[in-house]
C-alpha cells in the first residue's frame, strides 16, 4: 500500500512544547484517525503536514514530494478543514468562492454548487453569521470542490451538536467511495473513530505511541479485570498500566496472549476502546 | 498570483465605495496634489494588511496552492498596481474638476508612498499581529503632519545637500528621487521575504 504522507523523524520546539522523531505514514485510499488528548502535538503534525510549519529536524514527504521543491504540486492535491473558521468572516461563499476557486488548477464550479445544495448552505450570507456546524461544512464543501486526493482536517468534530457529527462522519464516509482518496482526521473525540477509521495513529506529549490498523489494535490491546490478589511483579510486566480498587483491578495490556496464558480463566479479558486505551497509557507515562 | 492581487478588490468591495468620496474630500480641502495621491495610493494596500493581520488569513494563504513567494510578491506588486490605479483615478478627479497639478507631483506622491510602503510592509511580518495598522496609522499621520517641517530644517542647516540637490536639474532630481525608492522598495520586498519564509502559523 503506497504512503501519501510520510514523517521520518519530524521534530518541533517550542518553549515548553515540542513534537519530536515522528514517525508517520499515513496509506493511500484509507481513513486515518489521528488522535491525543488536547495539547499533544495533533495540530503541530498537521501543521508540518500543511507546510504552515517546518520541522527542525526530520523531513515530509505528501504524495512522495518535498515541500521545497513541490509546494503548489502538493497543496494542489489537498482539501483542508481546521478546527476554526479561517475563511474571511466578513465574506459570504459566492466570495469566498471566487477567491478559493481560482487558486486551484482542477476547481470544479459544479461541485461546489452541489454540496453547497447538499450541505444547505446560504451563498449570500456572510460567514460570520453561520453556526459553528454550518461553517465546517462550508470548509467541507470548499475543500471537497477541487478533487483532492488527500483531505486534512484538524478536529472537525469540535463544537459540533451529536447528530452533526453523525452527519459528517457519514459524509467522511460517502467521500470515500472511489477508493482513491485519503482522509487524516484529528481528534480527540475518539468515539468519532471506532466507526470510521481504518487506522488509528495516537500521539502523547509530542511523541507517536503508535499508528496501526483499528483491527491490530483490537487484537493486541485488551482490557482485563480480575482481583487483586492476582498481582504480582512478575504478572503486572504484561500490563501497560494497572488500576486498583478496593474490588480488584482494571489494566490495559498489549500482550493479550501472554494474559492468557499468565491468568487463564481467573479475569475477564475484554475489548479495549480508544478511550481506555488513551486512558490507561496516560497513567502508564505518568508513572514512569 | 494575479489572483492574489484581485482579492484585495473583492474583501474590499464595501470600502471601494469610499475610495472615489475619500479622494475627493482631499481634493475639496484643496490639500496638494502629492498629498492626495500619497493617500489615494495608500488607501487598498494597507486596507489589504488590515485584513491578512488576521493570524487565519495566513493559515488560509498558505493552505492554499500559493508559495510563501508568492504572497509576498502579491502584496508588493499589488501594491505598485493599485497604487498606479489610485494615481490615475486621482489625475482624472484632479484634471475634472480643474485643479492643477503636474508630473512631478505624481512622481513625488509616488516616491513618498514607495518609501513609506518599504519601511511599514516589513513590519506587518515582523511584529505580532494586532497592533501594527494602528502603528502604522499614528506614524503616517505623525510623519504627514511634522514630516514638511523636518525637510525644512533640514534645508536650512544641511547646506551641502541641499545645494547638491539644486544644482541637479529638476527632471534628473525627481527621476532620481523615484529611482531611489523604487530600489529601497525592492530591498524591503527581499527583507520582508526572507522574514515570511521562516514564519510558522
Amino acid at each position: 500500500m503506497e504512503n501519501v504522507i510520510e514523517l521520518r523523524n519530524a521534530t518541533k520546539k517550542f518553549k515548553g512544547f515540542s513534537v519530536e522523531n515522528i514517525d508517520l505514514q499515513v496509506k493511500q485510499g484509507l481513513i486515518t484517525g489521528f488522535i491525543g488528548e488536547n495539547g499533544a502535538g495533533k495540530s503541530t503534525t498537521i501543521k508540518m503536514m500543511m507546510n504552515l510549519l517546518k520541522p527542525d529536524a526530520g523531513e515530509v514527504k505528501v504524495f512522495g514530494l518535498d515541500f521545497r521543491t513541490h509546494e503548489k504540486e502538493i497543496k494542489e492535491r489537498i482539501g483542508f478543514v481546521y478546527d476554526g473558521n479561517v475563511y474571511f468572516e466578513g465574506l459570504n461563499l459566492k466570495d469566498i468562492r471566487r477567491i478559493v476557486g481560482p487558486a486551484y488548477s482542477q476547481w470544479d464550479d459544479d461541485l461546489f454548487y452541489k454540496y453547497v445544495n447538499q450541505f444547505d448552505l446560504p451563498l449570500n450570507k456572510a460567514i460570520k453569521t453561520f453556526s459553528k456546524g454550518m461553517q465546517m461544512k462550508g470548509s467541507l464543501a470548499i475543500a471537497l470542490s477541487h478533487h483532492a486526493e488527500l483531505i486534512i482536517m484538524d478536529e472537525p468534530t469540535a463544537g459540533l451538536d451529536p447528530n452533526f457529527r453523525r452527519e459528517l462522519l457519514e459524509l467522511l464516509q460517502e467521500i470515500m467511495v472511489d477508493g482513491k482518496r485519503t482522509i487524516f482526521l484529528s481528534t480527540h473525540m475518539t468515539t468519532d473513530l471506532d466507526r470510521i477509521a481504518d487506522y488509528i495513529a495516537f500521539i502523547q506529549r509530542g511523541k507517536l505511541v503508535f499508528n496501526q490498523s483499528i483491527q491490530d489494535i483490537s487484537d493486541q490491546y485488551a482490557l482485563v479485570k480480575g482481583p487483586l490478589d492476582l498481582l504480582d511483579r512478575d504478572t503486572e510486566k504484561d500490563f501497560v498500566h494497572v488500576h486498583r480498587f478496593k474490588t480488584g483491578f482494571q489494566a490495559l495490556t498489549d500482550r493479550v496472549k501472554a494474559v492468557e496464558d499468565t491468568f487463564g480463566n481467573s479475569v475477564v479479558i475484554e475489548r479495549a476502546s480508544l478511550e481506555e486505551i488513551m486512558y490507561f497509557m496516560k497513567g502508564e507515562r505518568q508513572h514512569v | 498570483m494575479f489572483n492574489l492581487i484581485r482579492r484585495d478588490v473583492i474583501l474590499q468591495k464595501r470600502q471601494l465605495l469610499f475610495f472615489i468620496p475619500f479622494i475627493l474630500f482631499f481634493i475639496f480641502m484643496n490639500s496638494h496634489p502629492i498629498m492626495t495621491f500619497l493617500v489615494a495610493s495608500i488607501f487598498i494596500p494597507f486596507n489589504a494588511y488590515a485584513y491578512d493581520e488576521k493570524a487565519e488569513t495566513n493559515v488560509l494563504l498558505n493552505s492554499l496552492p500559493y508559495t510563501r513567494k508568492e504572497i509576498i510578491a502579491s502584496r508588493y506588486l499589488g501594491a505598485v498596481l493599485y497604487m498606479i490605479l489610485a494615481i490615475s483615478l486621482s489625475s482624472l478627479a484632479l484634471f475634472l474638476l480643474d485643479k492643477p497639478f503636474t508630473m512631478r507631483d505624481m512622481a513625488i506622491g509616488s516616491g513618498l508612498f514607495l518609501t513609506f510602503s518599504a519601511f511599514t510592509f516589513p513590519l506587518f511580518y515582523i511584529f505580532k499581529q494586532g497592533y501594527i495598522f494602528t502603528i502604522v496609522l499614528i506614524s503616517f499621520l505623525v510623519l504627514a503632519g511634522i514630516g514638511p517641517s523636518i525637510l525644512n530644517y533640514v534645508g536650512k542647516y544641511l547646506t551641502p545637500l541641499s545645494q547638491f540637490l539644486a544644482n541637479l536639474s529638476g527632471e534628473t532630481l525627481y527621476i532620481g528621487a523615484l529611482l531611489s525608492a523604487l530600489i529601497v522598495y525592492c530591498l524591503s520586498w527581499g527583507f520582508s521575504q526572507k522574514i515570511y519564509q521562516r514564519k510558522a502559523f
